[in-house]
């Protein structure tokens, strides 16, 4: 790998990473659709631009499996392979092998390290069986230098053939003002897409109005690159040798042109130049041998091209958007840095407070209106799609479904749905596990389905929503689901339970058992339950991050995993309240309202103790219970704030409400981290410290 | 005053890339466009001294800009930049008004010679 690019590293990785998933994405598509010509030329475009930016990064191995990929493409774009489930697990394998460099590379190491031989031999199996005929072999040329015996007929030692009608033309003389004119034309070494240079040449001579009426080799032979770096022609001009010299030089990557008149005299006068010789002999010759010699024209260069400006229905999904790229690590700075502005309003707004100074009112609301805006914006930097985590499910799927020979159609919704970076980093590795569990254990085998009265092909379902300040993400199938009876006796055998109080359970508490350590080691239970490898991990990294997981399932019908995560860790919108002389924070995403209702509106229901607001019936929580803090003597009214967790309604009683304000999360630490009536502390702009509740929490133990 | 480039390729890393060559040869970038339809707006609003087009990229291919640019300015140099195996389509480019070509993975001394016989 050349030094130089080492800067353009981070770049390149970026936006390969990006192609890559462009790059399943439409092959699924495609696999699906094997005629849907958008996708073809999707997937076409992006391996070209891949190849080229490999190729410019010294990537050899990826240019040279892109190229291959390309060649591919190129066939079935032009519709003479078609893609089948075979090649479709081939060109697949491309991909895998692209992203393998491209890990390699991200971590440090190059491509070289996979091994694309086979993969490219089967490519090329493709690329001579079909279609190939029609294929000039300039593709191939680009990575592997041209046979030696194309080259043969170029030798400017022998004698340049002129046909009959030519020589004709030339010695009649062509009159009006035309010159016919001798010139030997030679790239420089090196020279990319010879027959395009040349073909510049022919270009040019055309401009100034000359008539090429003969070529060395002919112009099929350019065409396909047949040529070593000359070429002789025969053409007529108006113009002087010295203005045709200079137009012909103007043009890139020409070593040298030499072009002189063909007079009548001079053809006849013999003079000692090679070339001239040459060509006399060649007259002299001609009238023995008449060759037809094409002349090159547009239709015979741009059959190639129709194909390729009929390209253009483009995806939308490659828009262009102004984006700079920045380190993560800058963004973590910038929330801290944020956070602790917050902190400071909070604490200048306190301050200022006490001594009522009008004059900065103003400034300070701006000031507020400021940070709250700047807040957002830096929220929102950090906010990503989870899209960057479900794109790569979708081949995930096919492929482990057809490696169960089973038929699974995966339905993902709500991948909009942002949330924020380090959540979406984390997410991965638990989805690639329910999901695989899904596929795997969840969806019965075809036959099976059918004998179920099922359709043969299982759905497995991925959907994200916000809810609150979480994000909810569903891992849903229609197969088996969890059997009950063989969990709980799983349970009793390893003495998780006895069988008296399993008879007690309800679903929730027995299916809860697959997240235990251990519980899903064993392969039987993995079949029987149809369930479990490594729940326990999973539940282990959700909680790591402060999220929570449950499963509901029915017999037969299917299985449905929740995850339910914080949409950021850092800032957020609270309500304080009092409670005794304490304050605590209510995240607001949980709040529907707050009351003040008299005491005496307090009903009992089944036992508990309820309000009845507009007709609902709302439990409520006696916060100062919970926490158990000193009760105060009955007050005429009671401040209730109603909160939601899933769709129900709860009211938690508090002493007062404070006011609405942005608090920091600060975690409580490891040593707390059994305490779950709370998610976090938060420095308040007095400077004193507020525990925030953990609502859901709060609501199931005490209701 | 160095004379004025416009970028075109649908590749943020190729644009960076040639944005480095032309600047350390002392010409100027006088803008980007990531496809053919922003290329020619880019061009209108910009009137830059050369353009660089790659062939390959959505919205509208390098052939079909480099005929519309044509259209507004007939006078437009634009080099195209291409890729091994785009043959046809360079000489197509060439048809439709390109000056010369260049052909990835870029050759310095190749883009530089490129651009200084196109606008020189």
């Amino acid at each position: 790998m050349s030094s130089e690019f080492d800067q353009y590293l981070s770049t390149f990785i970026d936006e390969t990473k990006e192609y890559m998933s462009t790059l399943n994405e439409q092959m699924l598509l495609l696999e699906n659709e094997p005629d849907n010509m958008e996708a073809i030329n999707e997937i076409f475009r992006t391996i070209h631009t891949l190849k080229g930016m490999s190729g410019t990064m010294g990537f050899s191995n990826m240019a040279k499996l892109s190229h291959r990929m390309e060649n591919v493409f190129d066939l079935i774009r032009t519709e003479k392979v078609h893609v089948t489930h075979e090649n479709s697990d081939l060109l697949f394998a491309g991909v895998d092998l692209l992203e393998k460099m491209t890990d390699s590379i991200t971590t440090g190491g190059t491509d070289d390290s996979v091994d694309i031989s086979q993969v490219v031999a089967q490519y090329e199996r493709v690329i001579s069986g079909e279609g190939v005929e029609e294929r000039p072999n300039e593709k191939t040329q680009a990575v592997e230098p041209m046979p030696e015996e194309t080259m043969d007929e170029t030798g400017s030692d022998s004698p340049i053939d002129i046909p009959h009608e030519i020589l004709h033309v030339l010695k009649e003389g062509k009159g009006s003002g035309f010159k016919p004119y001798y010139a030997k034309i030679k790239l420089e070494e090196g020279t990319l897409l010879k027959s395009a240079r040349m073909y510049m040449v022919f270009h040019k001579l055309e401009e100034l109005n000359s008539e090429v009426l003969y070529s060395k080799p002919d112009v099929e032979k350019i065409e396909d690159e047949a040529f070593d770096r000359e070429v002789e022609i025969i053409f007529l001009s108006k113009l002087t040798e010295t203005k045709l010299v200079q137009a012909i030089s103007s043009i890139s990557e020409i070593e040298n042109v030499k072009i002189f008149v063909l007079t009548v005299n001079t053809i006849s006068g013999g003079k000692k130049m090679d070339e001239r010789e040459n060509i006399e002999q060649a007259i002299e010759k001609t009238d023995s041998e008449v060759k037809n010699t094409p002349v090159m024209n547009n239709s015979d260069l741009t059959q190639e091209d129709e194909v390729e400006t009929s390209r253009r229905p483009q995806s939308a999904s490659s828009k262009l958007t102004r984006t700079i790229r920045v380190d993560t690590e800058k963004l973590d700075t910038l929330m801290n840095l944020m956070a602790e502005l917050v902190i400071a309003r909070s604490r200048i707004n306190e301050t200022l407070k006490k001594y009522e100074i009008k004059q900065v009112d103003e400034s300070l609301a701006q000031l507020s209106r400021n940070t709250s805006d700047l807040q957002n914006i830096v929220m929102k930097i950090r906010m990503v799609p989870i899209s960057y985590v479900f794109n790569r499910f979708p081949r995930m799927v096919r492929d482990l479904a057809r490696k169960n020979d089973k038929e699974i159609q995966l339905i993902i919704s709500g991948q909009e749905t942002e949330v924020d970076r380090t959540v979406v980093e984390e997410i991965g590795d638990p989805l690639v596990h329910l999901l695989r569990n899904a596929v795997d254990h969840g969806i019965e085998s075809m036959e099976e389905r059918m004998k179920q009265g099922k359709p043969s092909t299982g759905i497995v379902r991925l959907d994200a929503k916000h809810e609150g300040n979480n994000v909810v993400i569903d891992v849903q199938d229609d197969g088996k689901g969890l059997d009950r009876e063989k969990i709980i006796a799983k349970a009793v055998e390893r003495g998780l339970i006895d069988e008296m109080s399993a008879a007690g359970l309800n679903d929730e508490e027995i299916f809860s058992f697959i997240f235990m350590p251990g519980f899903s080691t064993n392969d039987q239970v993995t079949d029987l339950s149809g369930r479990g490898v490594g729940m326990d991990v999973v539940k282990t990294s959700i909680e790591n991050l402060n999220g929570s997981i449950s499963v509901e399932s029915e017999k037969g019908k299917g299985t449905k995993v929740t995850i339910r995560l914080p949409l950021t860790l850092a800032i957020i919108q609270a309500l304080l309240v009092k409670v005794s002389n304490l304050v605590y924070a209510i995240p607001i995403a949980s709040i529907d309202s707050t009351l003040n209702l008299p005491t005496s509106e307090i009903q009992i229901v089944q036992s508990r103790e309820v309000v009845v607001i507009r007709g609902e019936i709302i439990p409520i929580v006696w916060l100062k219970e919970v926490f158990q803090l000193s009760v105060d003597d009955e007050k005429e009214n009671i401040h209730v704030v109603i909160v939601k967790v899933g769709n129900k309604k709860f009211g938690l009683v508090v002493d007062g409400l404070l006011g609405q304000d942005d608090i920091v999360i600060k975690s409580l630490g490891k040593l707390l981290k059994d305490v779950n009536e709370f998610s976090g502390a938060a420095i308040l702009g007095d400077g004193s410290i507020s525990l925030i509740l953990e609502i859901a929490n709060i609501v199931h133990q005490n209701v | 005053m160095g004379k004025r480039v416009l970028i075109v390729d649908d590749a943020a890393f190729m644009r960076m890339i040639l944005k480095d060559i032309v600047t350390k040869n002392g010409y100027e970038v006088a803008g980007e466009a990531a496809n053919g339809l922003e290329a020619v707006e880019r061009y209108k609003e910009l009137k830059p001294d050369v353009t660089t087009m790659d062939i390959t990229m959505p919205e509208m291919n390098g052939i079909d800009a480099i005929k519309k640019i044509k259209e507004t300015d007939s006078e437009a140099k634009v080099i195209v930049c291409s890729a091994m195996g785009q043959q046809a389509m360079v000489i197509d480019a060439i048809q439709a008004g390109a000056k010369d070509f260049i052909v990835k993975p870029f050759q310095h001394s190749r883009v530089i010679e490129a651009l200084n016989k196109v606008t020189g």
